[in-house]
């Protein structure tokens, strides 16, 4: 098939960027989205073009890498699907697909559709961790976890930290990716010892990052390639409710 | 200039754990790498991590020592021994320190961690976390690294390592977004940069990324490389995408069926082991059948799920459902998996003590890039796991007795590495010829599957040998690079394809040097296994007009080689 697309081109976090149209030819259906790129990237380099930056790397859906808003979409819209898992079969010959980054104050682009995801780092370094070494002695016993609540916290702990959440959110609200790391660590009993200064210390990150509030929109839910439940948003406020009255 | 005790190159889980382990030792520590932690190939590793754990299941009679046994077995007896046991040993540690830093694992009815089987033992002893096993334990070692502050400079690609006079000073990386390039000095250096699988860039589950660049850059600078011609082939790669279908799904009871509808296993291992045989062996099979027309569109076998029930996969392998739905359009509940032997582990490296020492003063390395060596010819499913986190830890640990009493690395060494970088780079931009760079690599990967695959002879693999070196001067004439500074992908692709190709050389050399069969490495024209004469590791070392190889004995003394039987 032949596509059209408009891809956002943009040199730093600086300078102002703008959309570039590009053709893509005989782009096969079975290719999956990063794929098609890169056949429009050799076709770029040939014609001296600066080929698009994207970010990318293990191409089967578990690295987080990919980060790209198709149609208006972070992860293009299929279901539990990262950027890499979507395959060309979803478009059909003469469609036009616009390609932009993942968009958030507090994701700056770094060039093209590549941003700087590195505030949720920050968010984890403030407290998405068990910091009691509760470990390493020889008599330590693995700690018996009922299986419901092991596979909830292992459901909420599938994040791969793409910040698709964020860019789907009209608030740029990180509330999906922050309550899915708190909400895995308060469900298990190791991670209950500092369950209020955890969601307190991240909580206080999200804000000072600038990532927005949430209300609602379940934009989040909607696009994340992991499917992590919003009830982990309720359950985040639960907490931090929690860990105010304490 | 930038200066650490600890630098660590790679941001997997042997780097993390290295990481993490100095920083619990008081060291000041920084980790390089060129992907995001987070973004490491340990992250889809999908199927488990061993350790006989006290309370397991059906399997009272277990031990750290079967552990060892079923390693060393699984190794064809070319692991040493004394680091298989460090490891089996250790591993419980393991699992209960991940654990009691959050890290999520499936659990059984009764709330105990859950353990299923994997190929070549009698015991389930596979810890595992769902089927994103890698992608837990990363999680929670990133969380533990962040917890401690660690410094990381990431999205800077390591481009060489400074070696001077037997002692290691530090290395030079290239920032991808300045397109600077920063040395780096480092009183100990750690190298966990991953496997070589995109040395079969045409048929690997490694992701773009494990292209071997750290071997190579070691190799360059004068460390020895040890065992490279063991490359382990999965038997169940996607086909064609050989995205990787785990050993669980065999382990649940899935059989590997051919196009007469045969149930093919029994003729090739024993019926009480069938598709859980070690994966060199299993891989073989599948290859047979193919080859012998037995296979479908002469390319892929069936794995059949479909006996499992809705109910099972859906319980079990729901990650393995998902994944044959996205990637090859059929769903394992009513169909069987195309799948077909692909690239999956290097179980050669660096060749490294029980301690992660090198020959180089102030060099380690650790996980797949490394060789301890616990995997010796063909490694066990659910070991590569426990190495990267057992080893990792232990070389940190190394280090920071190491550091206090070592010698400050020398600037100046540095700084003249970077001169020589810089002056790479030029060459490179003004370029001496026309060949494509991304042609060579799509060749080499082709001649490295066809001649230096599943199946060996002298015949192909000397012509392999001749056709790299070929591809080696080719690459010496190649077009000009692209001239930007900042994201000048150009410029490291054709950095990691330089390393590509030194990869290659040492597999195909090693390969065609070894005359017997072992574990991965399997000959045609040599098809037992030659104790006398090969239970040793090859080690190969660089010269100017290439590889030169050498030998040194394998670490017997817990168990006497026996034949190897399924």
């Amino acid at each position: 098939m032949n596509l059209t697309l408009r891809v956002w081109r943009q040199k730093n976090a600086q300078e102002k960027g703008r959309l570039e149209t590009y053709q893509a030819h005989d782009i096969n259906e079975n290719m999956s989205f990063l794929e098609m790129l890169d056949v429009v990237n050799e076709d770029l380099i040939k014609k001296g073009v600066e080929p698009i930056h994207f970010d990318h790397d293990c191409r089967e859906g578990i690295c987080g890498a990919c980060s790209l808003v198709i149609n208006g979409i972070p992860h293009g819209g299929k279901k539990g699907c990262t950027t890499c898992e979507l395959r060309m079969r979803n478009f059909k010959d003469g469609d036009t697909i616009t390609v932009e980054p993942f968009r958030a104050k507090a994701f700056p682009v770094v060039r093209d559709l590549m941003v700087d995801r590195s505030a949720l780092d920050r968010v984890i370094q403030a407290g998405g961790f068990v910091s009691i070494n509760t470990g390493g002695a020889p008599d330590a016993n693995a700690i018996p976890i009922r299986k419901d609540i092991a596979d909830q916290a292992m459901d909420f702990a599938a994040c791969i930290g793409c910040g698709a959440c964020v860019a789907a959110c009209k608030n740029a609200s990180a509330m999906l990716f922050v309550s899915a790391k708190v909400s895995h660590l308060s469900l298990l009993p190791q991670g209950k010892v500092e369950r209020e200064q955890r969601v307190r210390k991240m909580v206080a990150q999200m804000d000072i990052e600038g990532f927005g509030n949430c209300t609602n929109y379940y934009e989040c839910e909607a696009v994340c390639p992991k499917e992590i439940s919003i009830k982990s948003i309720a359950r985040m406020n639960r907490e931090f409710m929690r860990a105010l009255v304490k | 200039m930038l200066k650490h005790e600890l630098l660590v190159v790679g941001g997997g889980l042997a780097g993390l754990a290295a990481a993490v382990e100095g920083k619990e030792r008081g060291l000041d520590v920084a980790l390089v790498s060129k992907l995001h932690p987070v973004r490491s190939h340990s992250g889809a590793a999908q199927g488990g991590i061993n350790a006989v754990l006290d309370e397991s299941e059906n399997c009272h009679d277990d031990s750290p020592e079967r552990h060892a046994y079923d390693t060393i077995m699984g190794s064809d007896f070319l692991a040493d021994q004394d680091a298989v046991k460090i490891m089996c040993d250790e591993a419980p540690n393991v699992i209960i320190e991940m654990e009691h830093a959050g890290c999520p694992f499936s659990r059984t009815g009764d709330g105990r961690i859950a353990r299923k089987a994997f190929g070549c033992t009698d015991y389930a002893r596979t810890c595992f976390g769902g089927s994103k096993t890698g992608h837990h334990l990363l999680q929670t070692l990133f969380g533990q690294a962040v917890k401690y502050q660690l410094t990381m400079y990431t999205e800077w690609v390591v481009t060489r390592l400074v070696v001077s006079g037997g002692r290691c000073h530090g290395v030079v990386c290239f920032d991808i977004e300045s397109g600077e390039f920063v040395p780096i000095a480092a009183t100990a250096t750690m190298f966990a940069t991953g496997g070589s699988g995109q040395v079969y860039s045409t048929n690997t589950t490694n992701a773009l990324t494990s292209t071997g660049l750290g071997i190579s850059l070691a190799y360059r600078a004068g460390v020895p490389i040890k065992d490279l011609e063991f490359v382990q082939f999965h038997p169940t790669g996607l086909y064609p995408s050989s995205i990787l279908v785990t050993e669980s799904c065999r382990g649940e009871g899935g059989q590997l069926i051919n196009n007469m509808g045969e149930r093919f296993m029994k003729n090739y291992v024993s019926e009480k082991v069938m598709e859980l045989g070690p994966r060199d062996i299993v891989a073989r099979s599948v290859q047979t059948e193919i080859n012998a027309g037995r296979g479908f569109d002469n390319a892929f076998v069936h794995l059949d799920l479909r006996h499992l029930g809705e109910k099972k996969i859906l319980e079990q392998l729901p990650g393995i459902r998902k994944l044959c739905i996205t990637y090859a359009g059929i769903d394992p509940v009513f169909k069987p998996i195309p799948v077909w032997p692909s690239q999956h582990y290097t179980m050669g490296g660096i060749d490294t003590n029980e301690k992660t020492e090198t020959e180089i003063i102030g060099f380690y390395a650790a996980g797949e890039c490394a060789c301890v060596s616990v995997h010796g010819a063909n490694r066990l499913g659910g070991n590569s796991l426990l190495e990267t986190i057992v080893f990792g830890r232990i070389g940190g640990s190394a280090i920071a007795d190491y550091v206090p009493n070592a010698d400050a690395p020398v600037e100046s060494k540095l700084a003249d590495a970077v001169r020589q970088e810089q002056s790479r780079f030029n060459q490179l931009v003004k370029g001496s010829g026309k060949e494509n760079p991304y042609r060579i690599r799509d060749e080499l990967s082709f001649v490295m599957m066809e001649k230096v695959g599943i199946f060996r002879n002298k015949q192909d693999m000397a012509m392999a040998c001749a056709r790299i070196k070929e591809l080696k001067d080719h690459f010496s004439h190649i077009r000009p690079i692209q001239t930007n500074k900042s994201f000048n992908y150009d410029f490291l692709w054709v950095t990691e394809i330089e390393g590509n190709l030194d990869a290659a050389q040492i597999i195909a050399e090693s390969a065609l040097a070894r005359e017997e069969s072992r574990g991965a490495h399997f000959r045609t024209d040599f098809p037992t296994r030659l104790d006398d004469s090969w239970l040793k590791h090859t080690i190969c070392e660089y010269t100017p007009d290439g590889p030169k190889l050498d030998y040194k004995p394998v670490k017997l003394g817990i168990f006497e080689p026996e034949e190897r039987k399924y």
